[in-house]
C-alpha cells in the first residue's frame, strides 16, 4: 500500500468516525426524546455565554449527589449508574450509585467526582451530569435571564428523557410553564399574578 | 540558506569578481549553487495565506452564525445543517488528498475548513439536544478528532487549531480540577506530521510558525501536565524545558536567521529570563523536595510518577542536546545560557534534602548571579560579534534583575544600596578598562 494510499484509507476512517460521533449523539438523543421516560430536575437558573455554541441557561441541579451502594470501591472520577426515584413532591432523585446498571428502572449512565462522607456520615458521591446547558436564541436567553432577575428567584425545572442511561432535555420550566410560554405572560417586567412565591431550591 | 541572505551573496559577487578575491568560474559555480530566489515564492506564500485566511473567517463565521441558535428551525434542519459542512468539507479534503496532494494552499486551506466544520458540527449537536458540558469538554472532543488531521493532510494550520484546542481543553480542565494525563500522549499526534514540515523546508514560513505553535504549547503543556504532587518539580521541569529548547532551537537553525524564524531560542531565553527571575526569590525555594510532598488529597498515580520524570528526564534531555549539538568555541553564549541546568541539579536537592534557611537564601542568591553573569556575558558577546540586538538582550536582563531587586522588600535599604553602589562601581571601571583598551588599539593602528 503506497503513503497516499494509507493517508487516503486513514482519512476515511477519521471521516467516518467523525461523522459517526455526531450521529451518535443525534440518535441517541432522538431515541430518548422519543421513547424515554420523563423526569423532572429541580434547578436553579442562570445565563452566561459560549463563544462557539451561543447562548445559554446554564443549569444548576438542587442535588448533584447520590448515596453509594454497599460494596463500592473508592469512586475516582468513574463511570457510575445512578439509577433515578420520584421524591413525594414529584421531582427525580437519585438512587444509590453503582458499577452495575440496576436491574429495572431508569438509570443514567454519569461520570462520578470523589466520594466522601456526608455531614450525617453517610458516604456519597459527586456527579457530573452530562446536561447542564440549556441553549436559546441570543435574544430569548438574555430575556429569561433578565425576568429571573426583575422577577427574583422563581421555581424552576427541566424535564429529562432518559433512556439507556443516557438523558435529553426536553424543555425547561419556570413557574410551572414552558420557557417561552413563560416569557409570555408579560415579559422580564411583570410579575404573573398566579406566580406562588418560592424557591427553586 | 535564506533567501534574503541568497540575494546578499549574489549581489557581492560581481564585486568580489572584480576585486579578484574570487574568478568568474567561482562566481557561475556559485551563482549555479544558489540560483536566483524566484519572486513566485513570495506569490505562493500569499495563496496558502489566502487559502488559510479564507477557511478560517468562512468556518469562524459559520460558527457564529450557528451560535444566535436557530432553534425555530426545527431538530431535523439543524441537524442536516450540522452534518452538510462537515460532510462537504470531508469530500473537499479527500479529493485534495487523491487530486491536490501536492498543493500546500490546497492542503491548508480544505485543513482548516474541515477543523471548523467539525467544531460547527459538534457545536450545534450540543445546542440542537443541549448536550454537552463545559467548553473544556468541547474542546477535548474535538481535539479527539482533529488529532490525526495535521499529519494526514499535511497541515500546519489543523497543527496550530489542534495544539490550541488541546491547550484550551487543559487549562479549563485543570482549572476544575480534572485530570489531564492524556495531554502529552494526544500531542504527540503533532510530531510525524513537525517532522515532514522541518525535513522538507527546515527554512520556510510554515516550519517557523509549527515552531512557535510547538514552543507555546510546550511552555503551557508542562505547568498544566504537572500533578503537582511533589512541590517544586516545577523547577526542575521548566530549567530543563527552556535549556532544551535553547540547545534544540540553536542546532537546527543557521546564523542569518532572524527571530521569527528562531522560536524556540526565542521561548527559552524568554523563559529563562522569567524563570530565573522567579527563582532570584527565596520565596519558591521554600518548602520544596519529597519531605513536603502532599498525602492529604487524593492525586492520580501514573501522573505523579510523569512529574518526576520529565523533571528528572527534561534537564537531561537539555544537557545531552547541549553535548551533542553545542559546540564551546562557536556557542560560548548558548553555553551560558543553558548553565542553569547544572545549576538546579546541584541547588534543588540540597536544598530539598536540608531545608534550611541558609540553602533557600543561598539558592535565591546563586540565581541573582546566574542572571547578573549572564546579562553580562550577553552583553559582551553583543559587543564583540557587534550584534545589537544581543547587546540588548543582555541590557534588559541586568535592568530587570536591578528593577526586581530594588524594589525587594526583604532586603534592607543599607544592604540594597551598598550592593548597588558596588555594582555600579564595577560598570564604571568596566568603562574605563574598555574606554583605555580602545584608546591603545586605536593608537596602535596604523
Amino acid at each position: 500500500m503506497t503513503g497516499k494510499t494509507l493517508r487516503l484509507v486513514i482519512f476515511v476512517v477519521l471521516a467516518v468516525i467523525q461523522l459517526a460521533v455526531a450521529a451518535d449523539a443525534i440518535i441517541r438523543s432522538e431515541l430518548a426524546l422519543r421513547s424515554g421516560e420523563v423526569f423532572r430536575f429541580k434547578l436553579q437558573p442562570v445565563d452566561p455565554v459560549d463563544a462557539f455554541r451561543g447562548r445559554y441557561v446554564a443549569l444548576r441541579f438542587a442535588v448533584e449527589k447520590a448515596p453509594v451502594a454497599e460494596g463500592v470501591p473508592p469512586l475516582h472520577q468513574q463511570e457510575i449508574f445512578v439509577p433515578l426515584v420520584v421524591d413525594a413532591d414529584g421531582f427525580a432523585a437519585f438512587g444509590p450509585a453503582d458499577l452495575q446498571p440496576p436491574a429495572s428502572g431508569a438509570f443514567l449512565l454519569l461520570r462520578s467526582g470523589f466520594d466522601h462522607l456526608d455531614d450525617n456520615g453517610d458516604r456519597v458521591v459527586s456527579l457530573i451530569l452530562p446536561f447542564q446547558r440549556y441553549y436559546m436564541t441570543e435574544e430569548l436567553a438574555k430575556e429569561v435571564d433578565r425576568s429571573l432577575w426583575r422577577r427574583g428567584r422563581r421555581p424552576a425545572w427541566v424535564t429529562v428523557r432518559i433512556r439507556n442511561g443516557a438523558g435529553v432535555i426536553e424543555d425547561l420550566f419556570i413557574d410551572g410553564m414552558p420557557v417561552r410560554e413563560w416569557l409570555s405572560t408579560g415579559g422580564p417586567d411583570v410579575i404573573p399574578a398566579d406566580a406562588t412565591d418560592g424557591s427553586s431550591e | 540558506m535564506s533567501n534574503r541572505s541568497i540575494r546578499w551573496l549574489l549581489n557581492e559577487l560581481p564585486g568580489l569578481v572584480s576585486d579578484g578575491v574570487l574568478d568568474d568560474a567561482a562566481a557561475d559555480r556559485l551563482r549555479e549553487r544558489y540560483p536566483e530566489p524566484s519572486s513566485l515564492s513570495g506569490s505562493r506564500l500569499a495563496i496558502i495565506i489566502c487559502a488559510v485566511f479564507g477557511a478560517l473567517l468562512i468556518g469562524s463565521g459559520v460558527i457564529l452564525l450557528i451560535a444566535h441558535n436557530w432553534e425555530h428551525l426545527g431538530r431535523p434542519a439543524r441537524t442536516a445543517i450540522a452534518l452538510l459542512p462537515l460532510l462537504i468539507s470531508q469530500g473537499l479534503a479527500g479529493w485534495v488528498l487523491v487530486r491536490r496532494g501536492e498543493s500546500t494552499a490546497w492542503r491548508e486551506g480544505t485543513a482548516t475548513l474541515l477543523a471548523l466544520a467539525l467544531a460547527a458540527a459538534i457545536a450545534i449537536v450540543d445546542q440542537t439536544y443541549h448536550r454537552g458540558g463545559d467548553l473544556e469538554d468541547f474542546f477535548w472532543r474535538l481535539s479527539l478528532m482533529l488529532a490525526p488531521l495535521p499529519w494526514l493532510l499535511n497541515s500546519s494550520s489543523s497543527a496550530i487549531i489542534f495544539l490550541a484546542s488541546l491547550t484550551w481543553w487543559a487549562i479549563g480542565a485543570k482549572s476544575d480540577r480534572l485530570e489531564v494525563i492524556w495531554l502529552w500522549p494526544l500531542a504527540l499526534a503533532v510530531v510525524p506530521h513537525v517532522v515532514t514540515v522541518m525535513r522538507a523546508e527546515r527554512r520556510g514560513l510554515r516550519a517557523a510558525n509549527l515552531q512557535w505553535a510547538c514552543a507555546v504549547f510546550l511552555c503551557i503543556a508542562a505547568g498544566l501536565g504537572l500533578e503537582w504532587r511533589v512541590p517544586g518539580l516545577w523547577i526542575l521541569v521548566y530549567t530543563g524545558l527552556f535549556a532544551l529548547m535553547i540547545a534544540v532551537g540553536t542546532a537546527i537553525r543557521r546564523d542569518e536567521d532572524g527571530l521569527w524564524r528562531r522560536p524556540f531560542e526565542v521561548v527559552g531565553v524568554a523563559g529563562s529570563v522569567v524563570l530565573w527571575l522567579i527563582l532570584s526569590f527565596d520565596e519558591p525555594w521554600k518548602n520544596i523536595g519529597w519531605q513536603h510532598i502532599h498525602n492529604d488529597e487524593r492525586f492520580h498515580q501514573a501522573a505523579s510518577f510523569f512529574d518526576v520524570v520529565l523533571a528528572v528526564g527534561l534537564p537531561l534531555a537539555a544537557l545531552g542536546a547541549v553535548a551533542l549539538t553545542l559546540d564551546r568555541k562557536r556557542h560560548p553564549l548558548q553555553m551560558a545560557w543553558v548553565s542553569s541546568v547544572p545549576l538546579v541539579a546541584v541547588l534543588w536537592p540540597w536544598v530539598a534534602s536540608g531545608n534550611t534557611l541558609d540553602a533557600k537564601f543561598v539558592a535565591a542568591v546563586a540565581f541573582n548571579l546566574l542572571l547578573f553573569g549572564v546579562g553580562i556575558a550577553t552583553i559582551a558577546s553583543g559587543i564583540r560579534n557587534q550584534n545589537l540586538g544581543t547587546v540588548n538582550l543582555g541590557m534588559v536582563v541586568v535592568a530587570l534583575l536591578v528593577v526586581v531587586r530594588f524594589f525587594d522588600a526583604e532586603i534592607g535599604f543599607v544592604a540594597k544600596g551598598l550592593a548597588f553602589i558596588v555594582v555600579g562601581i564595577g560598570f564604571l571601571v568596566a568603562n574605563l578598562v574598555l574606554a583605555r583598551r580602545l584608546r591603545s588599539a586605536e593608537g596602535e593602528t596604523p
